[in-house]
């Protein structure tokens, strides 16, 4: 006898998590398409904004769900000094150069944060962390539900830039061709300075987010950005609807495992790394994506 | 309009371009001929920004533009249907169209206007305007290449061989085109390989080899002399290199003679 309460439970935390993971994407996803550079630091970057709404929230009392515009802004700035003074002068090198340089800047940032902050786990305990929502046999938290509103209107945003605004829409013609973009009177290296910049504050905003559902630690970055990895990889490289799509694969996957395996919740961590290698053994272009050009 | 003046051009330390210099007129069509690889379309490319010059200088309508970056020195008017075409595959003819205009202001004002115009010229791709470029045949994305060009209001437009993997019947389709184009008032700088068609329409012409100009000036070839008569091979530089003529490598300064003697025993 299946017990419906307890899957349809679980499905609704799947999806709930799915819309964080989809946040956390986001940003590696704009960066790949446009720049076609995986940024292995771009966890680091979701670390960087999970402890500014750590630091927001413990010394001067801004509840996480306020300060994400702040950590977003202040990752922005971040984000397109990185891009200024280390990737930009190694775009015309070969991808494997952007691809060591990005890892160096993980690590650079990881143990920065370890001196800094040092290696403790912290939490943000709101006047709301503990409620719910009950809806008849299933209920939420309240916290997890609104960070998946909030990761659906981040995504929302994203869209509406990418195919209502100049500077988005540049973006999208030079993630299809930037040789043609020049040519049309497309400033690439800017739109690649936004993109990167654009693409923090998602991280910066998804940090903040993670900060209320998740601890805080050095280290936090590094364990999304391979749930990332797994998520761009089962979604075809580079595109949102793929992004989306494999953030629930992954969410939900994560949640079932966790409900109906035993000792499931340890595991639930791990199925990442099962998708990954099952995807990339059975369909290396991706799930829902073609490989790109 | 345009001046080159002995420019070098390196890719890495290589050098590709040795003290080039040329010029072009207002509502000139100027063809640049050379075998491959003799640098013809690092010129295109040089001019347009995407690669920058060691030596020497570019002049567009008298100001200097070799220190502007490739998106400014469009906005100048000067655009360039560039070699392979370089369309956005996975946007519709439309949107690759309007694309050319969306971000140059005195093209953007105009762009209604503009697209009936290359309508005008392209019916075709009136008719594919809701399809995907990347599903077009090599003719078509070449119009759609050159239509894109244009939307910008381009005052000189560059062609990096546009007759370049086409069926001989689009080849003729596409240097009608270039003359169309021409006879609207753009002046055009040509780069081919298709030596005996380019020349039919072109004023002028320079002759590239190995990174140098051949002559210092342009010369004023008359095609059909230059390639069938073989009088003029021992003065014409157009003989002295490699070129396809009707798609087949021919290299009329080494076999012209032959077969000349041939013809008229």
């Amino acid at each position: 006898m299946v017990d419906w309460a307890s899957l349809l439970q679980s499905l609704a935390n799947g999806i709930l998590i799915a819309g964080l993971y989809a946040a956390v994407t986001l940003g590696l996803t704009l960066v790949l398409g446009v720049m076609g550079i995986v940024n292995f630091a771009h966890g680091e970057l979701i670390m960087l904004g999970a402890y500014s709404s750590f630091w927001l929230f413990t010394l001067l009392g801004i509840d996480p769900l306020l300060s994400l515009a702040l950590s977003g802004v202040l990752l922005f700035f971040i984000g397109t000094g990185i891009y200024r003074f280390t990737i930009w002068p190694i775009m015309k090198d070969p991808p494997l150069n952007q691809l060591l340089l990005t890892l160096g800047l993980s690590i650079f940032f990881q143990n920065l944060a370890m001196i800094l902050w040092k290696t403790d786990s912290r939490t943000i305990i709101t006047s709301y962390s503990g409620m719910s929502l009950d809806l008849g046999i299933i209920h939420f938290g309240l916290t997890r539900m609104i960070t998946f509103l909030i990761s659906v209107v981040l995504t929302v945003l994203l869209v509406v830039f990418l195919s209502k605004t100049k500077p988005g829409r540049a973006m999208q013609a030079v993630s299809e061709n930037n040789t043609a973009s020049w040519l049309i009177g497309i400033n690439v290296e800017k739109t690649y300075l936004l993109a990167f910049g654009v693409a923090a504050a998602l991280a910066g905003a998804a940090g903040a987010l993670v900060s209320t559902v998740m601890y805080t630690f050095p280290m936090v970055g590094f364990k999304l950005s391979l749930k990332a990895f797994c998520i761009l990889v089962i979604g075809g490289l580079g595109n949102i609807p793929g992004t989306l799509f494999g953030s629930l694969i992954l969410g939900i996957t994560e949640s079932f495992v966790g409900t109906y395996i035993p000792e499931g919740s340890g595991w639930a961590e791990g199925i990442s790394f099962v998708l990954l290698i099952v995807i990339l053994i059975i369909k290396p272009t991706g799930l829902a994506g073609t490989r790109r050009e | 309009m345009l001046e080159l003046k002995w420019i070098d051009v390196y890719y890495g330390n290589i050098q590709a371009l040795w003290d080039v210099s040329l010029s072009v007129k207002e509502g000139e069509v100027i063809v640049i001929v050379g075998s491959n690889g003799a640098g013809k379309s690092t010129i295109l490319r040089t001019i347009s920004g995407m690669n920058k010059i060691k030596k020497g200088s570019i002049e567009f309508g008298g100001q200097r533009i070799d220190l502007l970056r490739a998106d400014e020195i469009v906005r100048l008017g000067v655009s360039m249907v560039p070699e392979g075409r370089e369309l956005f595959p996975r946007l519709s003819v439309r949107e690759n169209l309007e694309l050319g205009a969306a971000y140059i202001d005195r093209a953007y004002s105009r762009r209604t206007e503009t697209l009936q115009w290359i309508y005008s010229l392209f019916p075709i791709l009136h008719e594919r305007g809701s399809q995907l470029a990347g599903t077009l045949s090599g003719g078509e994305q070449q119009m759609v290449a050159i239509g894109r060009a244009l939307m910008s209001r381009p005052r000189l437009l560059m062609f990096d061989e546009p007759s370049l993997g086409l069926a001989p019947l689009m080849v003729d389709e596409v240097f009608k085109t270039v003359t169309k184009v021409s006879q609207e008032g753009v002046t055009i700088l040509l780069v081919e390989q298709n030596v005996r068609q380019s020349l039919k329409m072109a004023h002028r012409a320079y002759v590239l080899e190995n990174g140098r100009m051949v002559t210092k000036q342009s010369i004023d070839v008359d095609p059909e002399k230059c390639i069938l008569c073989g009088e003029c091979v021992e003065i014409c530089p157009v003989s002295a290199i490699d070129m396809t003529v009707n798609g087949q490598p021919e290299n009329p300064g080494r076999d012209l003679g032959r077969r000349v003697s041939r013809k008229s025993q």
